[in-house]
């Protein structure tokens, strides 16, 4: 096989043994389980979610430890130093390996805080605190699902609390363990039971308040991980305001107390609830009143239009004719007062014309008109002893052959007129 | 209403939209008469909702509500 060897293995194990106590002792934290004692050593297994590691004590040290009565038993969180160790065995003794603790004593809450830091960083990364927050929530859930201890003052809490909000639905009762290594499987198993049944719409996880190890179970990795998971919200209420779990993280709510717990399981205020509708209804009603009362009004203005129409336009009939007279009226007026406004112009300009300074001027020169005019007039000459001849028809003769031509003739003189005969001389004109 | 509601909430938030329109005065007769009408159907379904929580709390443990469903299978 070309390995070294073949060594006898009684001293292989005692090599063993050698190399495995020369290890570096150190400290480790873990709960424990299955604790067998013999007569002088006592066994158990310290294990986490992760893994275990089997462990001895001689009853020696533990004594020195100083636990209290019954420390080292199943559950208890313990914090333990030493190292590694291998028991070759002998002849009829079987060999062994256990953790060889030389102190041993109840993990504080120091110890379960870093614990628990760690686990809560762990599932943050996860996303899994963000799961159940995102679910919705019913305000006015029938059927509750509630995972507490069975004698608990939690569920006499929680009950008072559903009966304040005046709620008074279907809770299933799921009954666990809330303190010991069996409650977190316990509480685990109830909480999926109860999440399968359809009807039941949120889920309550409560215990009373207690230490960090008191509470340990609610922290359980297993535990949160199924909580993280549901589709059902969870509200949980473990220990009072100070404790945090990790199940508070995970959980859709987390409360202080029980009754918070019944008011978040629960959001509707049953009793404020009802008085709200009645309040709604009475809105509706006066809604609906209010609507057709509202119109009664505008139908009936409705109703009486036409006549209302007929009226208006009778009235603004009668008023147009009346402007229209008006300002007919108005109109004659206006133009006989521009007719006699232009006719005082016409006159004043007139007047003035007439009464201008040519006036003296040209009534002189009429004067002279008039005289020049009576110097030629007929009967002037006639005055003076001129007579004219005028024909029949009172034509003027001016000249001697008009005169025989017309053969009679009158002789107009001053005072009167003479009727005359042509007679030819010849011898006077010769 | 021409569909039941799917949750108490989902039921009085409408509700509360109606009230809101209602109180708007901006609704015409036919729909402030159908608002209400649809408003009266949300408050019945709202008291149903809460009556049916209102009587008397019941108990049951998970195992009897096992052996109730198992009765109920067979």
């Amino acid at each position: 096989m070309g390995l070294p060897g073949p060594f006898p293995v009684g001293r292989y194990a005692r090599k063993l043994q050698e190399e495995l106590r020369r290890r570096a002792r150190v400290q480790l934290v873990g709960e424990v389980t299955g604790v067998s004692r013999s007569k002088v050593q006592a066994y158990f297994e310290l294990r986490d979610p992760e893994g275990a590691v089997p462990c001895a004590i001689w009853l020696d040290d533990l004594e020195k430890a100083g636990l209290p009565e019954g420390g080292l038993r199943d559950g208890a969180e313990v914090v333990i130093a030493g190292g590694p160790d291998y028991y070759p065995g002998g002849g009829q003794a079987s060999p062994s390996f256990a953790f060889r603790a030389t102190h041993v004593r109840l993990a504080g809450e120091g110890d379960l805080l870093a614990r628990l830091e760690a686990l809560r960083k762990q599932l943050q990364g996860e996303g899994l605190f963000a799961l159940q927050k995102q679910l919705r929530r019913p305000v006015l859930p029938k059927t509750i699902g509630v995972v507490t201890a069975e004698g608990g003052a939690a569920r006499r809490d929680l009950l008072a609390g559903l009966e304040r909000r005046g709620w008074a639905g279907t809770v299933v009762w799921g009954f666990a363990p809330v303190q010991d290594r069996r409650a977190a499987p316990a509480i685990t198993g109830a909480i999926q039971d109860l999440a399968a049944r359809p009807e039941v719409e949120a889920i309550v996880v409560t215990r009373g308040g207690g230490s960090l190890a008191d509470l340990w179970a609610f922290c359980d990795e297993t535990l949160c991980r199924t909580v993280a998971m549901l589709r059902v919200p969870v509200v949980a209420a473990v220990g009072h305001e100070r404790d945090s779990t990790l199940i508070d993280d995970v959980a859709a709510v987390a409360c202080s107390t029980p009754t918070h717990a019944a008011e978040a399981a629960v959001p509707l205020d049953c009793v404020g609830a009802r008085a709200a509708l009645g309040a709604h209804t009475a809105s509706l009603g006066r809604a609906a009143g209010g609507a057709v009362r509202g119109r009664i009004p505008h139908l009936v203005a409705l109703a009486r239009g036409p006549a209302r129409a007929l009226r208006r336009e009778r009235l603004g009939l009668n008023q147009k004719t009346r402007e229209i007279r008006a300002a007919s009226e108005r109109g004659v007026a206006e133009r006989l007062g521009f007719q006699r406004r232009l006719a005082t112009v016409v006159l004043e300009r007139a007047r003035n014309r007439a009464a201008g300074p040519d006036m003296d001027r040209r009534r002189a020169a009429l004067r002279r008109a008039e005289v020049a005019l009576r110097a030629h007039q007929p009967e002037r000459t006639l005055e003076r002893g001129y007579a004219l001849v005028e024909d029949g028809a009172g034509e003027p003769v001016t000249d001697a052959a008009a005169a025989r031509a017309a053969a009679h003739v009158t002789l107009r003189f001053a005072d009167g007129r003479v009727g005359a005969q042509i007679e030819e001389d010849d011898e006077r004109d010769a | 209403m021409s569909e039941t509601p799917d949750s108490y909430e989902a039921a009085v938030e409408r509700l509360e939209q109606i009230i809101d329109r209602l109180d708007s005065g901006q609704a015409g007769l036919r729909e402030t008469l159908e608002l209400c009408s649809e408003g009266r159907e949300l408050v019945t379904y709202c008291t149903a909702e809460l009556d049916a929580v209102s009587e008397g709390l019941k108990e049951l443990k998970l195992d009897e509500l096992a052996a109730k469903l198992d009765a109920s299978a067979a």
